[in-house]
């Protein structure tokens, strides 16, 4: 197991299988609610189910309205179950994760990217702004 | 066996906050604001805010009936007996919720729409139901603190009245319910500054053109602060708000500044200050016309809707589009639809303005705008509500930001015009190119 810090986003404690995105996803049209899959033109994800992941990615993509499409993923039951990014997040992301209760975090002291590969499972821990990536 | 790495990342400060806050969080004020500020604290601890702001205004999300208990997240704060704490507007719904007959949605998505309307009533809003709450009477002051979950309405306020806002989202209900914010973005001086000089060498008329201005400057500034010098003129309020909508629809704009109009910049140096003004990008009139004709992909014999009203119509637009329209008739075959807030659809009404405009056959429609409707594709109803959205094929705008969203959640193709030309394709059935 390597343990990796992080900055703390959004508190909570989750686990469940890698899915490593080189594209920033945004909720608000790269995902389908209704499948939970990405429909969006990333080469890395594309046709990936978000549901029940741990999605790493670079960083989220800026729209006012991504938070209620993470909600809308968590109300159909097929949200990732924490966010890892490189860069601060979208404060809309934050605001859809928060609501729903998927804990984020992101600036790892080494990319988690280089870490883990896809379907390895992961888990991340967020206290206030103190955040754990644990790879196993 | 593990590993653990530090983080080399700076320890961030913890909030401080005041005792009335600390009172909140405690819940000694009720579950509503202990939830409201909870949610605060931990949007104010990722973007390393170091305390709350006081807010003036709140413009809050109207609980959507075409997505999943989402009209419930709304109702649930009423339960909780939640109450705004500020002065507060309501954004735009998936329904119009007097008059949805006329837009053939289910009656069953109205009246989830109008249990939204009732909670915001309980919570002690006026439900406005509009993306252009100043058209409404909303209007805040020069460096008010204030939220809004509507990046035309932060736009607006930010560039425009010299109020302070960020793009928000579901959280701009909370720090309507506290009364608070964290102090982050562009509720700091520092932030409010321009990133890039643009210089439009074009002459520009009415707000499509405004709006093409706003898609192509967003798109090339991103997430940055432009600053527009160059205009011949001092824009009209409606040109102003187009301009905003039109790059907080491409880019992630949250403010721009027009030296003399925007609060308080008196001039382009200023903008830029303490830091040298940089060299200015050129906007041509070319750049202008290749946004229109970016969004000019469908044929005009197969227009299903003619539409204008976005961002929602001003009292001014209406009584714009009752002179074009007064004595005329709308084509039989054209379903034309005008869309405004309930507020200016009053005010339109008193001075016989409606009358106008519904005598020539056009669909005055409130709350709600196609993009909103149950035209869209990418939502996800309750299946139960009978939700099902209509076969379109061209819908004729004259806003760069309905075109965009018209493509990404109607997905049909659109043709972009300017007003006067897309009102008169709903008088004739046939839209005269303005670009050759």
């Amino acid at each position: 197991m390597i343990e990796i810090a992080a900055r703390g986003i959004v508190i909570g404690k989750a686990s469940g299988p890698a899915l490593v995105s080189a594209e920033a996803v945004s909720f608000l049209g790269d995902v389908d609610i209704r499948s939970g899959r990405v429909v969006g033109d990333l080469p890395s994800v594309r046709n990936a189910s978000l549901r029940g992941t741990v999605l790493i990615m670079p960083y989220t993509r800026g729209s006012a309205g991504a938070w209620r499409f993470l909600y809308q993923l968590f109300k159909h039951d097929n949200h990732p179950v924490a966010i890892i990014t490189n860069a601060v997040p979208d404060p809309s992301v934050v605001q859809g994760a928060i609501l729903a209760g998927i804990p984020v975090v992101c600036e790892p002291a080494s990319p988690i990217e280089d870490a883990a590969a896809n379907g390895q499972r992961i888990e991340v821990e967020v206290h206030g702004t103190d955040g754990r990536v644990r790879i196993f | 066996m593990s590993v653990v790495l530090q983080s080399p990342k700076r320890i961030l400060p913890c909030m401080i906050l005041t005792k009335v806050e600390e009172d909140m969080l405690a819940g000694r004020q009720g579950p509503a604001k202990k939830l409201a500020l909870e949610g605060l604290v931990q949007l104010g601890r990722a973007y390393g805010a170091p305390r709350m702001v006081e807010i003036g205004y709140a413009h809050i999300h109207a609980g959507m009936a075409l997505y999943l208990e989402d009209v419930e997240l709304i109702e649930g704060l009423a339960d909780q007996n939640a109450q705004m704490a500020v002065p507060s507007s309501v954004n735009i719904a998936n329904a119009d919720t007097v008059n949805w007959k006329q837009t053939g949605a289910p009656e069953k998505l109205a009246r989830l729409q109008q249990r939204a309307a009732t909670a915001h009533h309980k919570m002690g809003s006026a439900c406005s139901f509009t993306c252009t709450p100043y058209w409404a009477g909303h209007w805040p002051t020069w460096n008010t603190h204030m939220t809004s979950i509507e990046s035309t309405v932060t736009i607006f306020c930010n560039s425009v009245i010299g109020a302070k806002s960020n793009r928000d989202g579901y959280f701009s209900v909370y720090a309507g319910i506290t009364g608070r914010y964290p102090l982050f973005g562009y509720h700091l001086d520092e932030n409010r500054r321009g990133t890039m000089l643009f210089k439009v060498d074009a002459e520009l008329r009415g707000t499509t053109d405004f709006s093409c201005l706003g898609f192509h400057i967003g798109k090339i500034v991103g997430e940055g602060v432009p600053v527009v010098s160059g205009l011949a003129r001092r824009p009209t309020l409606d040109e102003l708000d187009a301009l905003g909508a039109g790059m907080a629809t491409s880019g992630g704009v949250s403010l721009y500044i027009i030296p003399t109009v925007t609060p308080p910049f008196a001039s382009a140096e200023q903008a830029f200050a303490p830091k040298p003004m940089p060299e200015a990008l050129p906007v041509t009139r070319a750049d202008i016309d290749a946004v229109y004709t970016y969004f000019c992909t469908g044929r005009f014999d197969q227009v299903d809707i003619i539409h204008v009203g976005c961002p929602h119509a001003s009292f001014e637009e209406m009584r714009d589009y009752a002179n074009q329209l007064r004595g005329k008739k709308v084509k039989d075959s054209v379903e034309f639809w005008i869309t405004t807030s309930r507020a200016v659809r009053r005010m339109a009404e008193e001075q016989e303005l409606l009358k106008v405009l519904e005598a020539s056959g056009a669909k005055v429609i409130a709350d709600t705008c196609p993009i909103s409707c149950h035209f869209a594709r990418t939502v996800s109803p309750d299946p139960a509500l009978g939700v099902v959205p209509p076969p379109l094929r061209t819908v004729l705008v004259d806003s760069a930001k309905q075109a965009k969203y018209v493509r990404d959640m109607i997905q049909c193709d659109t043709l972009l015009a300017p007003t006067e030309r897309v009102i008169e394709a709903a008088l004739t059935g046939r839209l005269v190119p303005h670009l050759s």
